[in-house]
């Protein structure tokens, strides 16, 4: 997995802290998102999320630690960096009282010159053309959601920061911002970073990822280098049950929790998720289903155990 | 300049910032109106003090006049209206979230804090353009041209400016003026960029405006004390314009007093911008 993105380190951040009165929101954060990732931020509801992604967005001063983006200081070179950034803090504010397309030109332009072709075609990437020139009062969240990255779209930035940018959308309106963010990574180059609280989002989007704890990073790499450090339990439904039961018990990497009513729940060794199904298919085991019960709520609950109450 | 020309837009585009010229218009339309319904009585009145010892000829009940009348008795409204615009630019783009828009863009917070304080400054003079345009314009039309004469009741004398004279001394008059409420617009732009709803700068303000005039009128010794180090005691050097022989050393303290409130208002509201901490 690592193979296949580059090294080049867009965003770094060094002994990041931030305190509000006597708390640290932040503490210490050490965290490398390289070009082409797509890097989760997870944590549970006030970790520190949002006030590490306002520092790299200046929102927020620093009370410690410096943050480098592009491999330029940020506060020594903030037009520098932040005319190749783009982000959404919390939810996507527009002027509610402008059109659509007003809002991006506007917000647009502070970045560069922008053509009204180019405001076009980001508002048809996202499906809003043909709310173009209505006032964005009468947006649903799930439009504005996606006028959010239209905006990044057009200003073609190198790096996309979202904070948590599926909060109170519907299901729809989730797929399809996280279909975005895919597409923003895969199809256009960008890296993305965003924070997520939504545990499964994680899994399905991103590449890359850190825990975030009480301020303190806790945990930092692939996902699915985090993943499969941990045993994974998984339930399959299989014909004939006893054969397969029996196959099973053989193997060193599976153990055997339960198998009644033509279920078996099992837990496989880290790094043989993959064989299981392959095994009992060249055995003449009929697979009928296979359903992973780890996700990465689990791996979140055992790595901030003892840390958190979430 | 593209910055300016954004807020410019923005403020342009919400119907609140259109209140304060309908109200102008409506408040200035009305007065003159019925000003002209009881032109004898007012006509009356205003020869009453000085028709034993001067012989009057002309129309002194004329535009000019009225809009002397409009300015001095709207003197305390203005700011309000000027208010609605300055206590909104800042704080409101913290109400509405699109502060962490704006500010996460490569524009600096200094660049962006004054196009902002720039275009409160703009719509503060256009306001008060508006106003004489409506004042001069109606006024002309429903009572005539004619010599502007000034009844000082408190100084116990006359003022007679020539009717060709008028028109500069007019628009020096609105200049002044403009530089007035620039320092009421300042004191709104400082509590917006300390505030995140615009309800609160607006009252500030008023209440700093409504308290120091008030103090600065008190007829007590104490409160003439204090009168001096108000701001409001010079917002009024407009009027010297409408005097003989122009006070030009008592316009120039004035003018240079409510400047450097402006200077200190703002850099406050630039340093408390450019610090602050986004968290809403």
């Amino acid at each position: 997995m690592e193979a296949y993105f580059s090294k080049e380190v867009v965003l770094r951040t060094h002994g990041l802290s931030k305190k509000f009165g006597k708390r640290w929101a932040a503490k210490d954060l050490n965290l490398e998102v390289y070009r082409g990732d797509v890097f989760c931020f997870l944590g549970p509801n006030g970790a520190g999320k949002s006030t590490t992604i306002r520092m790299i967005l200046t929102l927020l001063t620093p009370s410690a630690g410096s943050i480098e983006i592009f491999g330029m200081d940020l506060h020594k070179h903030r037009r520098a960096v932040l005319s190749q950034v783009c982000g959404i803090v919390e939810k996507p504010d527009f002027y509610l009282y402008l059109s659509a397309y007003k809002n991006l030109e506007i917000l647009g332009s502070m970045t560069r010159r922008v053509q009204k072709e180019e405001i076009m075609e980001a508002l048809e990437v996202v499906g809003l053309t043909s709310r173009a020139f209505e006032k964005v009062k009468t947006f649903s969240h799930g439009m504005k959601q996606r006028l959010g990255i239209a905006q990044a779209l057009f200003t073609k930035p190198q790096l996309i920061i979202l904070d948590e940018p599926t909060t109170g959308l519907d299901p729809q309106g989730m797929k399809e911002v996280r279909g975005l963010i895919k597409e923003l990574a895969s199809e256009r180059g960008m890296t993305i970073f965003l924070s997520s609280h939504l545990l499964s989002e994680v899994e399905l989007v991103a590449t890359r990822m850190a825990v975030i704890n009480r301020g303190e990073l806790i945990a930092q790499g692939f996902v699915s280098e985090l993943l499969d450090k941990e045993p994974m339990e998984y339930s399959i439904q299989v014909s004939p049950l006893d054969s397969a039961v029996e196959l099973l018990g053989k193997l060193t990497w599976v153990k055997l929790l339960s198998a009644e009513d033509g279920k078996i729940e099992l837990r496989v060794e880290p790094g043989h998720a993959s064989e299981l199904n392959r095994f009992l298919v060249s055995n003449d085991i009929e697979v009928l289903s296979f359903y992973p019960h780890r996700t990465l709520e689990d791996f979140f609950l055992k790595i901030t155990e003892g840390t958190s109450e979430i | 300049m593209k910055l300016f020309r954004f807020e410019t837009y923005k403020i342009f585009s919400r119907w609140r910032t259109y209140i304060s010229f309908g109200f102008i218009a409506l408040i200035v339309t009305m007065t003159e109106v019925v000003m002209k319904l009881s032109a004898n009585e007012i006509l009356y009145r205003m020869m009453r003090s000085f028709q034993k010892d001067f012989l009057i000829f002309g129309n002194v009940l004329n535009g000019w006049f009225i809009t002397a009348f409009v300015m001095n008795s709207l003197h305390i409204h203005i700011p309000f209206f000027i208010t609605l615009v300055a206590g909104d630019i800042v704080s409101s783009e913290a109400t509405s979230g699109t502060v962490r828009l704006l500010l996460i863009r490569p524009p600096s917070r200094s660049k962006i804090i004054t196009a902002k304080y720039l275009t409160t400054l703009f719509y503060t003079t256009g306001l008060v353009i508006f106003l004489g345009l409506i004042c001069i314009t109606l006024g002309l039309l429903l009572f005539g041209n004619g010599d502007l004469i000034m009844n000082y009741q408190t100084k116990f004398r006359i003022v007679f400016i020539p009717q060709a004279e008028v028109p500069l001394r007019m628009l020096l008059a609105f200049t002044a003026a403009v530089w007035s409420m620039t320092v009421v617009a300042s004191l709104a732009f400082l509590f917006s960029t300390l505030a995140e709803n615009s309800i609160g700068p607006i009252i500030g303000t008023m209440a700093v405006v409504i308290v120091f005039l008030v103090v600065g009128n008190f007829p007590f010794d104490f409160f003439r004390m204090l009168s001096p180090y108000l701001f409001t005691t010079y917002m009024v050097f407009w009027q010297r314009f409408l005097d003989n022989p122009i006070p030009w050393q008592e316009i120039a303290k004035s003018a240079i007093i409510l400047g450097l409130h402006n200077i200190g208002l703002f850099l406050i509201a630039f340093v408390v911008f450019d610090r602050k901490d986004i968290t809403s």
